[in-house]
């Protein structure tokens, strides 16, 4: 099964102006999946994680409706066929 | 034409030849930048009326913006001759690409993306490219799509003066069959002689990935009659595999002879290419050739069209970064701009060492901070895939931002430094390719006490010694002042007789609130020094610091600026206090000593002087190299104020900013080297090499584009 992710509209300047990227097959964790799409599309990483490989305050990652937050961060459980969502979160002046 | 100057254009080599002239690869002197000039004979085509609508729809496609259209700098007009000055784009156009067998799928509906993305630019700004074909579109080595020919375009609107379809298409199919290629591309309406609007160029969209996709046309003909006639009747061959269904239904929509039958709208292509380009599928072993180019474009932003002579102020907000464009006057601006919208950029440089025109900025956003920087003063700046500073695994740390940005001394051309948040200090000695942290200061024993001021933990000033090239200061907020004399190993703190307000020992060894500290490099030992609360001057190279606080309506402030030639003149904007940091009694005044300290005189003519409550913060006030000297600052509600005359007289040269961080000045030197204005010392950032290699330059300036 295919795993989709979404990308926001910030940075599909590196994603060819893709605004979802499907990878096949999906990998089992969070960590994984995000591997994957750093492959595909290199300038995301340094984008949604820091150097020191944590996601960024203000990013907010979802497997389908949960916050990985709270799911277990970047070894978050994929299961097959879920739906990724990279969201800035609501905050800042 | 080989040698001969256009504008300011050193005409090198033909490399190109098409229907409307000849193009040439040529050199703007000026700029130093190299640039490609179409030369168009003026009564090859065109009656004197054709001419000037040339040059008008030059102008008017000129003030397109967009990464995927080539851009045009200037047009103008010799004897005999218009010609239009142009981006040089360098790679192959889609017409050689696809010639042979056409292009995979994927490549296909990643450069049709592209070229939707230019028509719906041009269109939104009323412009028709009337000229849409496989050879009018390159690819550049990066997989970046430039469109050409926007200059052939035309204005809509009125429409009297609309598209010349009948005359035009006549003439070109009798008299020249540089224009067959472009037969193949017209619509059945323009070819019916009827009114056309932007659905023409949706057909030509139509042509061109049927071609790309095929390697062939879809209409095709032996003579201009029999093509045309296929044009306004075939239906063209259905494409299959590997061409998806997705694809061949947005090219058949395209291809519909009824405009109204197509989409009405290039947005709406767009979407359609966007849509079946996000459900392609990757592989999880993907290829690995998919890399971005890492520049960016911004798109809709208006630019300063900088020349030789022209001066500029750079402005770094809350929200983004303007590039204001004036002449030596300085009276007049026009404003490039906003770049990077909706970061913060705190840090600005303007690099004129070893023959360029580099301007740097650092962005902040949710999605990290970059350092960034333009050659072109704005219209495409680096956007690394990878941030080039960042704070080593072992350190646990994350870059939050950065505030300076300064260059390398005289001697030092490839140098530069970066003061950072949380408080470090970077340096690069290879044009800001590879960045190091700075070990000596980062493991300094007093840096875990360092403690956050307002603004964060940050190293926001970086002051070199001109005379001694191992020394160096830095200031942290709040740790206080630094030095190093061994080149950065080991640092010292310096800050005896300076306060720190909100501790019980009001002097310790550091963690004072430093705001600023300036030099003048004609008096190298001596540093003035903005605290939070408190003015200081140092005469033995920030040994000791001696109060100098004499008649200022506060001691409390952030910006602090030396003049550029009298090394015992500064420029500081006092704020009422720590609790209120805003300008004294509601009057935005800028003080001045002019001897060192011993006295300070209020500047406000031309300043607003009721209910005026802004601050000015630390970087956001500067000097120029002019003699006499300029100095500007900008203010959190976003106004920026100027003054050609030392501060005597204030003008408000803008408003409606967002929050203003930074302001640096620079200068475009007038030719080669030479400045009409004697180059002096610019405070902030530290003086620039003027030092230059002429011979050494354009490689660097090519190998840097080609790492582009």
């Amino acid at each position: 099964m295919p795993l989709t992710f979404h990308i926001p509209g910030p940075l599909r300047e590196f994603t060819s102006g893709r605004s979802a990227v499907t990878i096949e097959p999906s990998p089992a964790t969070l960590a994984e999946a995000l591997s994957a799409l750093w492959k595909l599309f290199p300038g995301l990483r340094g984008r949604i994680l820091t150097e020191q490989g944590q996601v960024r305050e203000h990013v907010n990652i979802f497997i389908g409706d949960e916050d990985v937050r709270y799911t277990g961060g970047l070894t978050s459980h994929i299961s097959a066929g879920s739906e990724v969502s990279i969201v800035p979160a609501i905050s800042g002046g | 034409m080989i040698g001969q100057v256009l504008g300011h254009c050193r005409v090198q080599a033909k490399i190109g030849e098409g229907g409307m002239g000849v193009v040439y690869r040529a050199y703007d002197e000026a700029l130093q930048r190299d640039v490609a000039v179409k030369v168009v004979k003026k009564d090859a085509r065109l009656g004197s009326s054709g001419s000037q609508d040339l040059l008008h729809e030059a102008r008017a496609s000129s003030s397109l913006s967009h990464p995927n259209i080539c851009t045009i700098h200037d047009v103008g007009e010799t004897e005999g001759e218009l010609y239009i000055v142009m981006e040089l784009v360098e790679g192959k156009s889609l017409h050689e690409m696809c010639r042979d067998a056409g292009l995979p799928p994927e490549t296909v509906i990643r450069c049709g993306v592209q070229i939707a993305g230019a028509l719906v630019r041009a269109h939104d700004r009323g412009i028709i490219h009337r000229d849409l074909k496989t050879s009018n579109i390159v690819v550049t080595p990066d997989g970046l799509v430039k469109v050409l020919d926007f200059g052939l375009a035309k204005q809509v609107g009125d429409r009297d003066a609309s598209f010349e379809g009948p005359t035009r298409t006549f003439e070109t199919m009798q008299t020249s069959s540089t224009f067959s290629g472009t037969l193949a591309y017209m619509s059945p309406e323009v070819l019916r002689g009827e009114a056309t609007d932007y659905r023409s160029d949706l057909w030509a969209l139509g042509v061109v990935l049927y071609e790309a996709a095929s390697g062939r046309p879809p209409f095709g003909g032996r003579t201009g009659f029999e093509l045309s006639s296929a044009i306004m009747r075939e239906i063209p061959k259905p494409l299959g595999p590997p061409v998806p269904p997705g694809l061949w239904a947005i090219i058949q929509r395209c291809l519909s002879k009824e405009p109204a039958q197509r989409y009405q709208r290039a947005g709406e292509v767009l979407a359609a290419l966007e849509a079946i380009q996000g459900a392609a599928v990757f592989a999880t072993t993907p290829n690995s050739d998919r890399a971005e180019p890492p520049t960016m474009a911004h798109h809709s932003v208006r630019h300063a069209r900088v020349r030789r002579g022209d001066f500029l102020l750079l402005i770094g907000t809350t929200k983004g970064a303007f590039i204001l464009r004036s002449n030596v006057n300085r009276s007049r601006w026009e404003v490039g701009g906003p770049y990077f919208h909706g970061h913060a950029v705190y840090a600005l440089a303007y690099d004129n060492r070893a023959d360029q025109h580099r301007i740097w900025a650092s962005t902040a956003s949710f999605w990290g901070t970059m350092l960034r920087s333009s050659d072109d003063f704005g219209r495409i700046w680096t956007n690394p895939q990878e941030a080039a500073i960042r704070f080593p695994a072992d350190t646990g740390l994350s870059l939050k931002n950065i505030w300076q940005i300064s260059l390398g001394r005289a001697g030092e051309p490839s140098t530069l430094y970066c003061g950072v948040e949380p408080a470090a200090l970077f340096e690069s000695h290879d044009d800001g390719e590879t960045w190091s942290l700075v070990r000596g200061l980062f493991d300094h024993p007093h840096r875990p006490r360092w403690v956050p001021g307002n603004g964060g933990l940050a190293l926001h000033t970086i002051v070199l010694d001109p005379a001694d090239k191992q020394r160096m200061y830095v200031a942290i907020s709040a740790g206080g002042v630094y030095r190093t004399n061994d080149s950065g190993r080991t640092w010292s703190a310096q800050n005896c007789g300076i306060r720190a307000m909100f501790v019980p020992g009001k002097y310790p060894e550091f963690g004072q609130c430093v705001h600023k500290i300036a030099m003048h490099p004609a008096r190298p030992e001596r540093l003035f020094l903005q605290n939070h609360w408190g003015l200081y001057r140092s005469d033995d190279s920030s040994e000791n610091w001696k109060d100098i606080a004499n008649g200022v309506p506060s001691d409390f402030g952030f910006a602090m600026t030396m003049h550029p030639q009298n090394p015992d003149c500064v420029y500081i904007v006092p704020v009422e206090s720590d609790q209120f940091r805003c300008s004294c009694d509601g009057r935005l005044r800028v003080y001045r000593t002019r001897n060192s300290g011993a006295s300070w005189e209020p500047l406000a003519r031309g300043l607003p002087q009721k209910q005026a409550y802004e601050t000015v913060l630390r970087d956001a006030m500067t000097a120029d190299s002019l003699d006499p000297a300029g100095f500007y600052f900008g203010t959190r509600s976003g106004q920026l104020f100027g003054s050609c005359d030392e501060g005597k007289t204030w003008n408000k040269i803008l408003e409606g900013l967002p929050a203003i961080v930074c302001v640096r000045s620079a200068f475009i030197e007038d030719g080669f080297g030479h400045s009409i204005a004697t180059p002096r010392v610019a405070p902030q950032p530290p003086p620039s090499s003027r030092s230059k290699s002429r011979a050494a330059s354009p490689s660097r300036r090519h190998s840097r584009q080609k790492k582009r």
